[in-house]
């Protein structure tokens, strides 16, 4: 498979620019790919908003992002370093988290055992606790069933022991597939207050999501995705009010 | 009466031991989706390893374990990295069938080869006498291969709940993607797990040439025991497993004292159908099972 594109965004890395996914072609297996030529970048205290109708690639771009997926060609950039081709293991150690779509909690551990095993890379008992002390109090549902199952809580729980789990290394770079899939109005907007606070706390954030005009209001940049490549991209708040937008993906979509 | 408390303790000291020969299947499939055939011919290859320890050496079969349980464990690290990681995940159940039917005919083929066909079996004086509580006879050999059972059954239980290893194998068993975004290696820990898959069988041959006398075809009549019994305790669950063990076992010894040995067999296969007809994620590992 060869690289159809070469990009013109991919230029000089700014110091700023945490994340950059530079022509990704990627795919599954021997079929054809799903990204073609993708071209992304994320900056610190950023929150970029990937959105596009079903099989336009979102969920693949942040697989090749966390190294669950090897792109065919292109390049996976963190903090300036060429990453393409990483395991998630040595992404984990360079600051990338990745939370997935759906429900992804270890469902017969407690939330103990989930949050502490957002530290497994990490032998150094002292700070793992006291990252424990920090995602409790971000997380107050995560303190309050600490010792339940994890698969027992609901869902709007379970995503935020995936979140907890996934910041218990401090990221600074946080991949969310999907967060407020399946959650009601009140559990999505504690995904997308808690997404705020990452942004604050200075991590780049790589958005995906189908509630399109409700990530768009609060992402900073989205991107409009089609066929496994950047169809428009600009400021979230402008893409939110393009006509363009609204007709091609959103048409079909409850706006709310 | 008599009768049937004797049945019913012969039946919780054989489904201890059938609670143990079927946790290695249990692992495999709980962390790979690997059925795995060839168990129980691994089963019988640890208990010809054990007999001739025994001829050969004069070892007592359990004390022969501290060389065959890491033997076993290397030999089911390159089983997964050779041959089962090979496999194309899509199919990775049913063609795991067949690569495991071909290792349980080879090991078959090359135990008929160096040991004829004949039977075996390694008797232990202190083995063949036996225990009497209130008229209910229970033969020391039973009592050992429970023991034996329980203690190994303890010692997963606990390396599983409690060692670093075994979170990262139950994080995998329970989501894959998940694991591996935490940083847990889940590759080079499904190989650890099918390692202890057959270090359990190293422990349940060792038992096994103790109670009954084997030859090499010997296996084909536990895999479809040994299949039922993780599947009424639901696939991939090792907890499930070890008590759909012990019920099983009970059945099996209730029946037997009180009907016959024939019936006593065709259990399994009723729980089995039962199982499948009305509870096919399994009693016991439901939660688990739900997710296939």
């Amino acid at each position: 498979m060869s690289d159809p594109v070469s990009d013109p965004m991919s230029g000089p890395i700014a110091a700023e620019q945490v994340l950059a996914l530079e022509g990704v072609v990627a795919g599954y297996g021997r079929a054809a790919p799903v990204l073609r030529g993708l071209s992304v970048t994320v900056r610190a205290g950023e929150v970029v908003c990937l959105v596009g109708p079903n099989g336009a690639g979102k969920s693949t771009a942040l697989k090749v992002a966390s190294g669950l997926l090897a792109p065919r060609s292109g390049r996976v950039m963190l903090a300036g370093r060429d990453v393409t081709g990483l395991t998630p293991q040595r992404l984990l150690a360079l600051g990338l988290a990745h939370v997935l779509q759906g429900h992804s909690v270890f469902r017969e551990m407690t939330v103990a055992e989930n949050v502490r095993l957002g530290g497994y890379t990490v032998r150094d008992q002292a700070r793992l606790d006291a990252r424990i002390e920090v995602v409790k109090e971000l997380f107050p549902v995560v303190a309050e069933r600490w010792g339940s199952m994890a698969g027992l809580l609901s869902g709007g729980q379970q995503k935020q022991v995936e979140f907890a789990r996934a910041l218990m290394l401090e990221p600074s770079v946080v991949l969310l597939d999907e967060p407020s899939m399946g959650l009601d109005p009140r559990n999505t907007q504690v995904v997308f207050d808690q997404i705020d606070l990452m942004r604050r706390a200075g991590v780049a954030v790589l958005l995906v999501e189908q509630n399109a005009r409700r990530a768009l209001e609060m992402a900073d940049v989205g991107c409009v995705l089609d066929l496994g490549r950047v169809h428009i991209s600009g400021p979230a708040r402008e893409l939110a009010a393009d006509p363009r937008l609204g007709r091609l993906y959103l048409g079909g979509q409850p706006a709310t | 009466m008599t009768l049937l408390l004797q049945g019913l303790a012969l039946g919780v000291l054989t489904g201890g031991l059938y609670a143990l020969l079927a946790s290695g299947l249990s692992l495999y499939f709980g962390v790979m989706r690997v059925v795995m055939v060839a168990h129980p011919a691994f089963l019988f290859l640890a208990a010809y390893l054990t007999y001739t320890a025994h001829t050969a050496f004069g070892v007592d079969p359990f004390l022969a374990l501290p060389v065959t349980v890491p033997l076993f464990f290397a030999l089911g690290v390159a089983v997964q990295r050779l041959l089962v990681a090979r496999l194309a995940p899509d199919n990775l159940a049913m063609m795991s069938v067949l690569l495991t039917f071909g290792l349980a005919l080879t090991i078959e083929g090359l135990l008929g080869t160096f040991y004829t066909g004949s039977y075996r079996s390694v008797s232990m004086d202190y083995a063949t006498r036996s225990l009497t509580v209130g008229g209910v006879h229970l033969p020391y050999d039973k009592i050992i291969a429970f023991s034996v059972a329980a203690l190994t059954l303890a010692v997963l239980f606990a390396v599983l709940v409690k060692s670093r290893f075994g979170r990262a194998l139950r994080a995998t068993i329970q989501h894959r993607e998940a694991a591996r975004l935490v940083g847990i290696p889940t590759e080079r820990v499904a190989g650890y797990g099918f390692g202890v898959g057959l270090a359990t069988a190293a422990v349940g041959g060792a038992v096994l040439a103790l109670i009954t006398p084997f030859f090499p075809a010997s296996h084909w009549v536990w895999i479809g025991k040994l299949m039922a019994v993780i599947v009424v305790g639901g696939l991939g669950s090792v907890v499930g497993a070890a008590l759909a063990a012990v019920l099983l076992g009970v059945v099996e010894g209730v029946v037997l004292v009180t009907v016959d040995a024939t019936w006593a067999t065709m259990m399994f296969y009723v729980f089995l159908f039962l199982t499948l007809l009305v509870r096919p994620q399994g009693f016991f590992g439901g939660r688990l099972a739900h997710r296939f």
